[in-house]
């Protein structure tokens, strides 16, 4: 869903990239990360790496944090329910999300800036699909101003 | 409602005498009118001061937090929408339930005095009689009579628990029923049909007036926390100023700290110097935890909140799977 | 001094005038409140209220103000001051009770060895036309604190509200210099000069609350340890900050650096003692830890040590506590309660 306000302007349109933030939980989806690295699987260079121990520390501060220090787009990805290394981090983180998300998309923050993945250690392939995916998604939303403070 | 006011007090001399309760926290008449204000009670003397109106709006959950009343035994005047706090924080551990007294008053729905301020303004309200569905409103050289149920608080319009859910003692006499006038699920729907940049312009517009005083927070009876993430600075969550940014994190957050705890009290639009009314987005925080987790906030005090749970089943429609 | 009147109708003119030469401030009404704003057009504004929600101190001492910012170069640090406002400004519709906070917070901004330059440059460059209170409000107590409701201390021009017109009066040279560019407001005559002291007499007896403050503060000395004192009104307290963020003698500060993505500010912003935080050590400790402290400072801080450090009462008398608090905490309540205390 885009508007005319959020596209950036032509000229900027060939050269502005998306910069996404992506929390990533060490035990699965870092992991996941770094196998796509050494299989040489190519993805978006437009993702900044936070490595935290689990989804379930994510804070939605910090999501609300990045779209105010001006990055486009967020992602968090931890492992499959029923896998986290920590039992029920990522179930915890789930529901976390989808609160900050519906809100934030409530108060018109346009849907595609915030996403949530799972990623296991074994998906390198996957993690790339969903770089790409959301690095696209992103692309086509224009940068993010909402929130931003100088 | 004299009779509702004479078997309250009835119960909170019962309660004093017999040592049930070390103090009463009900409401006393205001010095302005419109208003009442929490009173206090330990001593038998104490009790007339204790009134019951379409004036008392405050939620007193807010008094059980106070420092002085921990460790004692406390008798607590609640309408529906307080118990409901008080349930919240009963389950979340925060009030211990054996300690807490709970005197659930039928609610005749709450006068909303911003709204019969604006009615009369810019003249000077200075005396105002309720008779059952009348508001009589005098000032310096005027004289009105408004209908009591056009000058309801909001959240009373759309009151489904005018009972108290949990409760030690009802005072009798029947609730007022009220129709549930307001249709949040259409107002949310509408305003979900606006686009991304009109909603975030509506917000803005609603918040510029914001001056960050943080009484919202006070207000509140959830907001119980002894370090507020306002406060932190190790680190600076959210900005202190009163640029937009600021305000929309601030409110952003708190919103997201009450999700699947708020009841819709509508203390902390009361409290609001600059008359901001956030109900849209806490009407929409309900329906996303009863849409997502079938949850409601405060009726039951042995479920914990939804933010406090999580189940293997949990919708995740939002996943992005990468194709 | 010179006494002018203003046709109701030419009203809009008058405010032309003057926004052809300066920016000019008036209340304007928003969400069921008044504030003061810069106007673009002499519709907007709003004389028809008792006062504003935030008082015109925010004029003064904003909400939040960027003291300087700084930006990282290649050299090292750039310094940056933020320019403020250099130009002449109108101020129209203060209350007397609000000029005379100006007044006293001159003695907190502008005095002595301390001379705050940002609050000072705002308070030179604005020429004050008061508006004058025929119609007191019932929570008003402003003759208790060494003002009244036609009071013209510390105006440059007053205006009193004649029902058809309004009375126009310069005090001093530069209420004078201003009246100069406008040639055409008639003379008042003496009827409405006398009108206009008939209303102040009614405005003054209007005023029903008379409570001795001055008397207060040596009482107030002796009741700080007084826990059983402070505890009725501490319990009522919910310490929300809104009483001292919309007093107008309220001057409290805090500073604070936040970083920007090209270096950073120093933010000046309101603060109140009613806040957790507000005197909180950086080692952990807390002087004033629970709600009753804090609710005891305000109370000595405008009626016991304003009187006995600097002479003043650190009150002007508008009300907007009462009217603004939460829980209705009045604070004549607890004068009440001062005056009923013995001894002293």
């Amino acid at each position: 869903m885009t508007t005319a306000e959020e596209h950036p302007k032509p000229e900027e349109e060939k050269t502005w990239e998306p910069k996404i933030l992506a929390f990533l939980c060490n035990w699965c989806s870092y992991a996941g990360a770094d196998l796509a690295g050494i299989s040489r699987i190519q993805y978006p260079p437009n993702i900044r790496i936070v490595r935290v121990p689990c989804s379930g520390r994510v804070n939605p501060f910090y999501l609300i944090k990045s779209l105010q220090a001006g990055w486009d787009g967020v992602l968090v990805s931890g492992c499959h329910p029923g896998d986290c290394h920590y039992i029920s981090g990522n179930l915890v983180a789930r529901r976390r999300f989808a609160i900050i998300k519906d809100i934030l998309e409530f108060m018109g923050i346009a849907p595609g800036r915030l996403n949530f993945s799972w990623v296991s250690a074994a998906e390198g392939e996957k993690f790339s699909k969903v770089v790409k995916e959301v690095v696209e998604k992103v692309k086509k939303l224009g940068p993010n101003k909402k929130l931003v403070k100088e | 409602m004299e009779s509702l006011q004479n078997s309250m007090r009835e119960i909170v001399r019962n309660l004093l005498t017999e040592h049930k309760i070390d103090l009463a926290i009900g409401y006393e008449k205001g010095t302005l009118p419109l208003r009442t204000s929490p009173c206090f009670v330990t001593k038998e003397g104490e009790i007339q001061k204790l009134v019951w109106n379409s004036c008392c709006d405050l939620d007193l959950t807010k008094y059980l937090f106070k420092p002085e009343n921990q460790n004692k035994k406390i008798g607590i005047i609640v309408k529906g929408c307080d118990a409901r706090a008080l349930t919240v924080c009963i389950a979340e551990k925060q009030i211990e339930r054996n300690k807490t007294f709970i005197i659930g008053m039928p609610c005749l729905g709450i006068i909303d005095k911003k709204k019969v301020e604006a009615a009369v303004a810019p003249k000077e309200i200075l005396e105002v009689k309720v008779i059952d569905d009348q508001i009589i409103v005098k000032g310096k050289d005027f004289e009105r009579t408004l209908s009591k149920k056009d000058y309801l608080q909001t959240s009373c319009l759309a009151c489904r628990y005018n009972n108290p859910p949990i409760y030690d003692a009802l005072v009798g006499g029947k609730p007022l029923e009220l129709p549930s006038e307001i249709d949040w699920d259409k107002i949310i729907a509408e305003f979900e049909a606006k686009s991304p940049e009109e909603r975030w312009a509506y917000f803005s517009e609603l918040l510029k007036d914001c001056i960050k005083c943080y009484a919202c927070r006070n207000a509140c009876p959830l907001c119980y926390c002894k370090e507020c993430f306002v406060d932190q600075t190790q680190p600076q969550w959210v900005g202190k100023t009163t640029d937009i940014s600021d305000i929309m994190f601030y409110h952003i957050v708190r919103a997201f700290h009450v999700a699947g705890r708020c009841t819709g009290c509508g203390a902390c639009t009361r409290a609001c110097p600059m008359n901001i009314d956030l109900r849209l987005l806490s009407k929409k925080l309900e329906k996303i935890i009863k849409d997502r987790y079938n949850l409601e906030a405060g009726l039951n005090p042995e479920e914990p909140p939804a933010m406090g749970a999580h189940k293997a089943e949990d919708p995740q429609e939002f996943i992005t799977e990468g194709h | 001094m010179k006494e002018k009147f203003l046709q109701k109708e030419q009203f809009p003119k008058f405010i032309n005038e003057l926004m052809n030469r300066y920016p000019v401030y008036a209340p304007i009404k928003k969400n069921g409140f008044h504030v003061f704003e810069k106007i673009s057009s002499p519709k907007i504004i709003d004389l028809e209220y008792s006062n504003t929600k935030i008082p015109p101190k925010e004029l003064f001492f904003p909400r939040a103000e960027t003291l300087f910012s700084y930006a990282k170069s290649k050299e090292g640090i750039d310094l940056i001051q933020d320019s403020h406002p250099d130009e002449t400004r109108v101020i129209l519709g203060i209350r007397p009770c609000d000029v005379l906070s100006f007044l006293l917070l001159d003695k907190f901004f502008n005095s002595g060895k301390f001379q705050d330059p940002y609050y000072q440059k705002r308070r030179e460059n604005s020429l004050i036309i008061g508006l004058l209170c025929a119609d007191p409000q019932s929570t008003c107590f402003c003759t208790s604190t060494g003002g009244s409701p036609f009071s013209e201390a510390g105006m440059d021009i007053s205006l009193t509200d004649l029902e058809d017109k309004y009375l126009v009066k310069s005090l001093n040279i530069k209420g004078d210099q201003l009246l100069e560019q406008i040639p055409w407001l008639g003379t008042a005559s003496e009827r409405d000069i006398f009108d206009a002291t008939r209303r102040a007499k009614k405005a003054l007896a209007s005023i029903k609350t008379e409570i001795p403050i001055e008397k207060l503060s040596d009482k107030l000395e002796k009741l700080f340890n007084n826990d059983a004192f402070w505890s009725p009104f501490s319990q009522k307290c919910i310490n929300c900050g809104s009483c001292s963020f919309l007093c107008p003698t309220c001057h409290c500060f805090d500073v604070v650096d936040e970083k920007t993505s090209t270096g950073g500010k120093r933010i000046r912003l309101w603060d109140t003692c009613q806040f957790t935080l507000f005197t909180q050590h950086g080692s952990g400790h807390n002087p004033r830890p629970t709600g009753k402290e804090r609710i005891r400072q305000r109370i000595m801080h405008k009626f016991c040590y304003y009187p006995k450090t600097l002479n003043e009462i650190g009150c002007v008398g508008c009300g907007r506590c009462i009217r603004v608090c939460s829980v209705n905490q009045d604070i004549r309540s607890i004068f009440k309660a001062v005056q009923e205390v013995e001894g002293g």
